[in-house]
């Protein structure tokens, strides 16, 4: 069977601490009970998340819906955010999680990626010399979501072509976006050109923008 | 026990800030003895004891009321059985340890066994009291209560909603089709079905077939074609490709050149020349090839004219030319009995097999190879022009002879993705057998094609067969079979 993976990489740094991290909880559990009831993504999605801050921390690997059990995710009081630490380490993952098809073996379909951030990488080097590698990937769909004034648009720019800015990092803001998330992964089982990528659902509120 | 007391109050003092360096040990004994202290030195040893096991206890619980219980998800209908680990009372210092409420979701937890079993009957997320008392609590004391959480995942089935796709929209197709006829001494039946993916939202169903047989010239061609999931026209894309290819046979000179073609044929089963077989191929491949083209030109022809026509149903997604918008696979099989036996041509782009399996079933082959991309869903369709500039160009056709054949199958990917899995299975004799025996009535659910039956019980058994169930596999299903 094909799986399709799709992973998150979500910010926690010591911004997000209060409100917005509480959101960003409640707003995940939302977008994974939706997902349960949506028949093609309860057999064939597959989830990860990674968190990073100072430290990057897969907190579920790779993990197929049936099974998947949302942690609850926590940041520590303040500390760097390291953005490009964290695609070194996703990459690493994709590389050995998601199966290439051939003969033998069938294909995943393309991986997912979804980047959450409120604010810009602290490890601007390492963060360039990454991107072209993530870039590398034949993922049906990268998202890098910026939330809040603090969140640098540009620097998510530099990675894909598909950023959306979120206006607040509040609990209404997350829930709808994370939404749009499980939307956008609905699409992304459909067959397609070997270089295509999935057509993005349009953004649910004007509080979403598509940049 | 003197020599004790005399030290506690000792420290006692000096902790108070008195010194009794200077203090006689005489006074000291005589004021232990006149009040008693050896007796309230005892009190105040059993008060803080008392305090420090109050403390461990509250220790115990804020660890446990901490503590992530991770049960696996529970699943609609599926048996669950799951037993915590032989040591968890101990490991957490539990005296005691229950789960209320379960029953309410068809689960029952059993204290001795520490197990909890049962047949789900609800699904989604629930919370249940955990009640437990920690070593130390005494059994006159209320039970400590926490949630936790468990997830029941609804039954997959359950979730499949089957929506009519819209007839007034553009391009409508109807849900399902099936058909039987007649090829020459051949048989064909045909089934496609709207996939459940398709049914769940109400979209129309992408895959598409044809066929056709000329009395006059004893040829028969069959296409089946599937709709690129991505491109929001292909319903349409997979019908024009499969019409187009047989129209261009229907319209074009191009059985005259078969029929050249055959000469060369006739004349290779007379004299087993490797250079006529050779010219025939060539003239065979070169018909087909021009069949192709015709397509290819025929649906970007047509996307071009729909664009300038109703421009507004291109905006749904960028395209670098309009015929994206129409993206389909194509397999073509061509066939004709000859004195030499089935004289066989093939023609495919995409990712769907054309398979034959012989006269006394065994020996089966794969007619074609399959574009898959490295990442499930990635092919290639004919409405790309790249396609006619590569190498391998020239190996998506191929021509041969059978004495005869039991069956020969055309079939999208929601069929082969189901049945066969992967690539190398259609290369295994023994995968196509059982593919056989499951049309026969080797499957889950008993349905069962008879061959020799009459055309509408076959049908209907066909149609019922495609129904079949297969986790993660609920693309448009469309199945010909030539017998």
């Amino acid at each position: 069977m094909r799986r399709l993976p799709v992973y998150f990489l979500l910010d926690t740094s010591g911004s997000m601490k209060g409100e917005p991290i509480v959101a960003l909880n409640n707003a995940l559990s939302g977008m994974v009970n939706t997902l349960r009831s949506d028949p093609q993504a309860s057999e064939t999605l597959w989830l990860s998340i990674i968190t990073f801050d100072a430290v990057i921390k897969e907190l579920v690997p790779l993990t197929d819906l049936q099974s998947f059990q949302l942690p609850e995710i926590i940041c520590p009081e303040s500390g760097p955010t390291f953005t490009g630490k964290a695609l070194e380490f996703l990459l690493q993952k994709v590389k050995r999680d998601v199966k290439k098809g051939d003969s033998e073996q069938k294909g995943d379909w393309k991986p997912l990626l979804f980047l959450f951030t409120d604010g810009k990488p602290s490890d601007v080097q390492a963060y360039n010399r990454v991107i072209p590698m993530v870039k590398g990937i034949n993922w049906g769909a990268l998202v890098g979501c910026a939330a809040g004034h603090k969140a640098d648009d540009e620097r998510l720019k530099e990675l894909t072509d598909t950023v959306v800015h979120l206006q607040t990092a509040d609990s209404n803001t997350l829930k709808q976006f994370f939404l749009w998330v499980s939307d956008t992964i609905e699409q992304g089982n459909k067959s397609m050109g070997t270089k295509d990528q999935i057509t993005l659902p349009p953004p649910p509120s004007e509080d979403i923008i598509v940049v | 026990m003197e020599e004790k007391t005399i030290e506690n109050l000792i420290v006692l003092l000096s902790k108070k800030g008195i010194n009794t360096s200077k203090v006689s040990k005489d006074s000291i004994q005589s004021f232990i003895s006149e009040h008693n202290i050896a007796v309230e030195f005892d009190s105040i040893f059993k008060t803080q004891q008392n305090i420090m096991e109050k403390w461990q206890i509250n220790s115990r619980i804020i660890h446990f009321n901490n503590l992530g219980i991770q049960m696996p998800n529970g699943n609609y209908g599926v048996e669950y059985n799951y037993s915590f680990d032989d040591n968890f009372l101990e490991i957490n210092n539990l005296e005691s340890f229950n789960i209320l409420g379960l029953e309410k979701v068809g689960l029952k937890f059993n204290q001795t066994t520490m197990t909890i079993k049962g047949i789900p009957i609800d699904s989604g997320d629930f919370e249940f009291d955990i009640l437990f008392k920690v070593i130390g609590q005494n059994d006159s004391i209320k039970d400590n209560i926490r949630i936790m959480n468990f997830v029941v995942n609804p039954d997959p089935k359950s979730l499949w909603k089957n929506l009519p796709s819209d007839r007034e929209a553009v391009f409508w197709k109807e849900d399902d089709y099936s058909s039987f006829d007649k090829l020459g001494e051949k048989s064909i039946i045909t089934c496609s079905k709207r996939g459940r993916s398709h049914q769940n939202v109400g979209s129309f169903r992408d895959d598409h077939e044809a066929y056709k047989y000329y009395k006059k010239t004893g040829w028969s061609i069959v296409s089946v074609s599937d709709g690129a999931g991505s491109a929001p026209l292909s319903r349409e894309g997979s019908k024009m490709a499969c019409n187009s290819v047989i129209e261009y046979f229907d319209n074009h000179l191009s059985f005259r050149d078969l029929i050249g073609f055959e000469d060369e044929i006739e004349n290779f089963s007379e004299t087993k020349d490797e250079e006529r077989w050779n010219l025939a191929k060539t003239k065979a491949v070169k018909s087909i090839y021009k069949s192709i083209t015709f397509t290819h030109n025929r649906i970007h022809a047509k996307a071009e004219e729909i664009l300038k026509e109703t421009p507004l149903v291109f905006e749904q997604k960028k395209y670098k030319y309009p015929a994206e918008y129409f993206h389909s696979t194509l397999i073509v099989s061509i066939f004709k009995k000859f004195k030499i036996g089935y004289v066989i041509l093939t023609f495919s782009v995409g990712d769907c097999p054309i398979g034959i399996v012989n006269q006394d079933r065994s020996k089966a082959k794969l007619l074609n190879w399959l574009d898959v991309g490295e990442f499930g869903g990635g092919t290639r369709f004919v409405t790309q022009p790249e396609i006619f500039h590569s190498d391998r160009m020239g190996s998506r056709f191929s021509i041969q002879i059978e004495s005869d054949f039991s069956f020969l199958f055309l079939m999208t990917d929601g069929i082969y993705d189901a049945k066969f899995e992967v690539e190398a299975n259609l290369e295994k004799t023994d995968k196509w057998l059982e593919f056989i025996s499951d049309l026969e009535g080797a499957n889950e659910t008993g349905v069962k094609i008879d061959f020799e039956e009459n055309a509408e019980e076959s049908l209907k058994s066909l149609s019922n067969w495609m129904d079949f169930w297969s986790k993660g596999n609920h693309d448009d299903r469309t199945l010909s079979i030539i017998y």
